[in-house]
């Protein structure tokens, strides 16, 4: 008979309740549900063993002592190590996230290591009489910098560079500061080792001259708000070379302020100051450091050279490590004195940022904490130190060391210069070794040549004894020039904040999730300039212009730009230039 | 209601049942074997080896899981017995130093923090209790994986090498509840998820 | 439906902050991201679309120079012991107050983002994912396996470390000590802060820090008005800063008033 619709009717009907008492319609919701939960694209962490390693930071010169923890071989989260008689277990907002630069986005990742090796010696051979090879260093006294210095000394018409070098041998002891009068310095935002300005913050009262209400300005138990570029002419007072008067004029202070301020430097002593050398400090609170041993062989090592004092269009090759994160010297500085015709300028840096917009060759090296290095004293460290920045991961293919590279181009064979450092250090039998792993201090002569090496590669650093006999020094400071007054159409004072660079992208809780620091290509302004918050806006000096984001911010006086560097404005100004900033 | 209606009422019911209880079962879950045919009656016999000597807890508390490639390579560097499945693996895993692929019958979202230090050390509870009579079967049984949602059929029901048949219980929150509900350990969310 | 053990002794995690220690350096803020792997800001994200299970808040006396003073206050979810305003208004029970451990523990995996919640909380320390995370490609492998990462559409906030305090657990059981002791860890924030202005303990423990800090002059908590009974301590000795604990936000003026 006929199929009638009634029966399909029925059929389905009995199917449907059938079909409830199966597990089948229960168990697809379920199914659902979870096939829901795996979202594509959400990243699942990859479980492993924990273990913990040691390290050192080289993100900055303070060069504070880190205890990684890791999952298997990848570290996870990185920490400051306690006890630590240097930094204290801290660790600063860089630190803390500096496991993730190897996975920057703008990260180089290869290079012409080839044609630029090829260049180089094609360069080093042309050389002219006149002419030089010099190797630029942005971070001086590593055991990387005397690699290039006896590469220098190997080289005919070699010279070695390093603009911060003078300060080297220098050491601040804040433990002895009663009062500290710094003249724009960040003492309180990234200066030194944060953890030893932290700790030894009760003992001295803090007097703080900016011309912005910088992190430091408002943290300190003084704030003297002048003029930018006036610190000089503060320091000049306050030392008895011009009156208080001339002071007033060229900081925007009361003379009466200047007097109290004198009063107080006088009766509150030993005073420590920063920020300008026409004012001496007291007290032993700036003092000579004795270097960290090096081995005999390389004192034959070349000198360092004073780029001004290279001869303008003379520089025929010129090797600029910049992987070690350290100053930037704006290029015009340097542009002038290479050769007019088709130098060699080779960089070795992890990210295009910097010299890579000038230099035409671009080699890409590793990354923190992918390198193994050593990290100088920091400006705090009254004793030399030798510590090592231990990697954590292995770098990917295609990495070059900067001072292998150097020292190959030179002739020189490549050896384990870091052991052998430490071999010279063990031999003068001076000083301690810290370890990290149970923070105990053990003096340097008990301890073997080999076990002080593995030491050191599994996580310590080496103190040198105490010297008292160190004679008082003196900082080398930049002049600082005063605005000039005259009316120009760039009616913006610039005044200069940094930031740490490279950076892992969770900075961005610190920078546009919270705005607790600016950003760097952000630069600050009064709410009267004018423009929104957060607007995309061009900075503008006589060198160039650069597109930047705009901050209001009260701190920053009508008339002054605070401006949170990268390269590309370091390149356009300097403290105290002319600007302005106009909506993009 | 008439007879015309009845039988087509029935029979749909009937078809639907028997789709619902034994179909979709074969439809719903994919098969596929383990890539070691692993016997843990030989190892638990032969090498006098307990759970804990392969799926070992770590001095920090945490739990090791699988066991990597070279807790196998230390005893079967060499072949140690005569089976073909032997030969292959020490020809696949050990000699290159691979790691088997395991499809872990126990697998749990992410989202889930499991502690087992916590049940085993604390609350002594037995491995079979939980994961059945894996530990004393002859070979591992076929991983059937819910092809829509990704987990094993072990979380509804663990099944056991006895035929395939399953225990009382699966691994759901909702078994993880009844059991501490029954033992008055109730606690927070947080306790289990992270 | 939720009761505790009735053995094992119950703690209330807290937390004493020293607002003049605080410098403001964010080093806790970075270290709790870290830890529970919170992704880097999406291109819209702004302070108010941000992922800060941690703030730290710049207020100020209100003074122009020279007698202006500023702070810098952390805020994070200050588990409220009483009528906690989450728990109460959340229509799919994701969060609650564990009587254990005084957490108030956010279930991500169960909120269906109304929102109601980031409403109901008085300190905004609720945060809501607008974007699905996106780590650049290879910083996955640095995030923590002991912290779910959440999909977009989901609120988040601070849930004291509880990653840590399963992994601590796992210790304790290994060492062998009891169920019946709270179990002993140090949330991220606070063992990041280099100048220690950040102390972690237990308040129902006397002589743990919080605890102490507590019952001493010169303590507040913020918006106490409200009676929330929050579990987060601050210190401080000038008068203005405990002025600007009562004020509707932290930082309240200084406010980015646009995004």
């Amino acid at each position: 008979m006929k199929t009638t619709r009634r029966e399909i009717m029925m059929f389905a009907g009995g199917s449907a309740v059938g079909v409830l008492f199966t597990p089948a319609p229960w168990r697809l919701i379920t199914d659902t549900a979870l096939w829901s939960e795996n979202w594509p694209g959400i990243p699942v962490p990859a479980p492993g063993e924990t273990r913990i390693k040691y390290t050192n930071c080289s993100l900055c010169p303070a060069g504070c002592a880190v205890r990684a923890r890791s999952v298997g071989d990848q570290p996870v989260a990185l920490f400051g190590v306690p006890g630590h008689p240097l930094s204290h277990s801290a660790l600063c907002p860089f630190g803390l996230a500096g496991h993730h630069l190897p996975y920057l986005p703008a990260r180089l990742k290869q290079g012409p290591v080839n044609e630029a090796t090829a260049a180089v010696a094609e360069g080093i051979a042309k050389c002219g009489p006149a002419e030089y090879v010099v190797t630029l260093d942005l971070r001086p006294a590593r055991t990387a910098s005397w690699t290039y210095r006896r590469a220098m000394a190997a080289v005919k018409n070699g010279r070695y560079v390093a603009p911060s070098a003078p300060n080297a041998a220098v050491a601040v002891d804040l433990a002895k500061a009663r009062t500290v009068l710094s003249l724009g310095v960040p003492l309180l935002d990234g200066w030194g080792t944060p953890g030893n300005v932290i700790a030894a913050r009760p003992g001295f009262r803090l007097i703080q001259a900016d011309a912005v209400e910088s992190r430091t300005a408002s943290l300190a138990d003084q704030w003297l708000r002048i003029r930018p570029g006036s610190e000089d002419a503060l320091a000049q007072a306050l030392a008895g070379a011009t009156t208080h008067a001339a002071a007033a004029d060229a900081t925007g202070l009361a003379e009466a302020e200047i007097a109290a301020l004198a009063a107080q430097l006088a009766q509150n002593g030993p005073v420590l100051v920063l920020g300008s050398s026409r004012l001496e400090s007291t007290g032993r609170t700036i003092v000579a450091r004795r270097e960290t041993p090096v081995p005999e062989e390389w004192q034959k090592a070349a000198p360092v050279t004073d780029l001004a004092s290279l001869p303008d269009g003379s520089v025929r090759v010129l090797l600029i490590d910049e992987s070690a994160p350290g100053e930037y010297l704006p290029w015009q500085a340097i542009a002038r004195k290479l050769a007019p015709d088709s130098p060699v300028v080779v960089t070795f840096a992890t990210t295009r940022e910097g010299y890579g917009r000038h230099a035409q060759y671009v080699l890409p090296a590793g990354i923190y904490p992918e390198v193994d290095g050593d990290i100088p004293p920091a400006i705090d460290s009254v004793a030399a130190t030798f510590r090592l920045s231990t990697p954590l991961v292995a770098p990917p293919q295609g990495m070059v060391k900067p001072e292998e590279f150097v020292a190959a181009a030179a002739g020189l064979p490549v050896t384990d210069t870091l052991h052998e450092r430490a071999a010279a250090i063990h031999k003068t039998g001076r000083g301690t070794l810290f370890t990290y792993a149970d923070a105990k201090s053990v003096a340097l002569k008990d301890v073997s040549a080999g076990d002080f090496w593995k030491a050191l590669q599994a996580g310590g650093c080496w103190i040198d004894a105490p010297d008292d006999k160190a004679p008082a020094a003196r900082l080398t400071t930049a002049a600082t020039k005063p605005r000039p007054t005259e009316e120009s159409d760039l009616p913006l004072t610039v005044v200069v904040g940094r930031e740490l660079a490279p950076a892992s992208p969770i900075l961005s809780k610190l920078y546009q999730e919270s705005n607790l620091r600016l950003a760097p290509n952000r630069v600050a302004l009064h709410p009267s300039c004018g423009l929104l918050d957060g607007t995309q806006a061009v900075f503008e000096t006589l060198l160039g212009k650069c597109p930047v984001g705009v901050t209001l911010d009260a701190g920053v006086p009508p008339g002054l730009v605070h401006v949170s560097v990268s390269p590309a404005l370091l390149d356009l100004c300097a403290d105290g230039a002319r600007a302005k900033v106009v909506r993009a | 209601m008439t007879l015309r209606g009845t039988i087509p009422f029935l029979s749909g019911l009937a078809i639907a049942l028997g789709a619902g209880w034994v179909a979709f079962p074969h439809v719903i879950y994919r098969s596929q074997p383990q890539p070691v045919n692993f016997s843990h009656k030989v190892h638990a016999d032969k090498a006098g080896t307990k759970c804990e000597d392969c799926h070992s807890f770590r001095d920090d508390g945490t739990f090791a899981g699988l066991p990597t490639i070279d807790k196998c390579a230390g005893c079967h560097a060499a072949p140690m017995g005569t089976t073909v499945a032997e030969k292959n693996f020490i020809d696949r895993y050990v000699t290159p130093n691979r790691q088997p692929q395991w499809d872990s019958y126990a697998r749990q979202p992410e989202n889930v923090s499991f502690s087992h230090s916590v049940h085993v050390k604390r609350a002594g509870m037995t491995c079979a209790s939980c994961h059945g009579d894996t530990g004393t079967s002859d070979t591992l049984r076929p991983y059937q994986v819910d092809r829509i949602s990704g987990y094993s059929r072990d979380i509804w029901k663990i099944q056991t090498t006895e035929a395939g048949k399953p225990m009382s219980h699966g691994m759901k929150m909702a078994d993880c509840v009844a059991c501490h509900r029954q033992k008055g350990i109730e606690q927070s969310c947080l306790d289990c998820h992270k | 439906m939720i009761s505790a053990n009735k053995q094992i002794r119950a703690a209330r995690y807290g937390m004493i902050i020293d607002v003049d220690r605080c410098n403001g350096c964010g080093a806790c803020m970075v270290a709790c991201a870290v830890e529970n792997n919170v992704p880097p800001a999406h291109e819209g994200a702004t302070d108010r679309k941000g992922l800060t299970w941690l703030r730290v808040y710049k207020v100020d006396n209100g003074e122009e120079y020279p007698n202006r003073q500023t702070a810098f206050i952390p805020v994070m979810c200050q588990h409220c012991d009483h009528e906690t305003p989450c728990v109460h208004v959340c229509p799919q029970q994701a969060v609650e107050l564990d009587p254990a451990t005084g957490v108030v523990g956010e279930m991500p995996q169960r909120c269906l983002g109304c929102r109601y919640c980031m409403a109901a909380c008085p300190y905004h320390a609720r945060y809501f994912n607008w974007w699905d995370p996106a780590w650049p490609v290879g910083m996955e492998k640095t995030l923590n396996p002991g912290v779910t990462p959440r999909m977009r559409g989901v609120v988040e906030k601070c849930n004291m470390c509880h990653g840590r305090w399963h992994a601590a657990k796992e210790q304790a059981v290994a060492a062998g000590k009891p169920d019946t002791e709270p179990v002993d860890y140090l949330p991220a924030c606070a063992e990041a802060c280099p100048t220690g202005a950040i102390r972690f303990g237990d308040l129902n423990d006397p002589s743990s820090t919080p605890a102490k800090a507590a019952t001493e002059p010169g303590s507040f908590r913020l918006l106490e008005k409200l009676g929330t009974e929050p579990k987060i301590y601050y210190r401080s000795k000038r008068d203005w800063v405990r002025a600007a604990a009562d004020a509707p936000r932290p930082g309240a003026g200084k406010e980015n008033p646009r995004g």
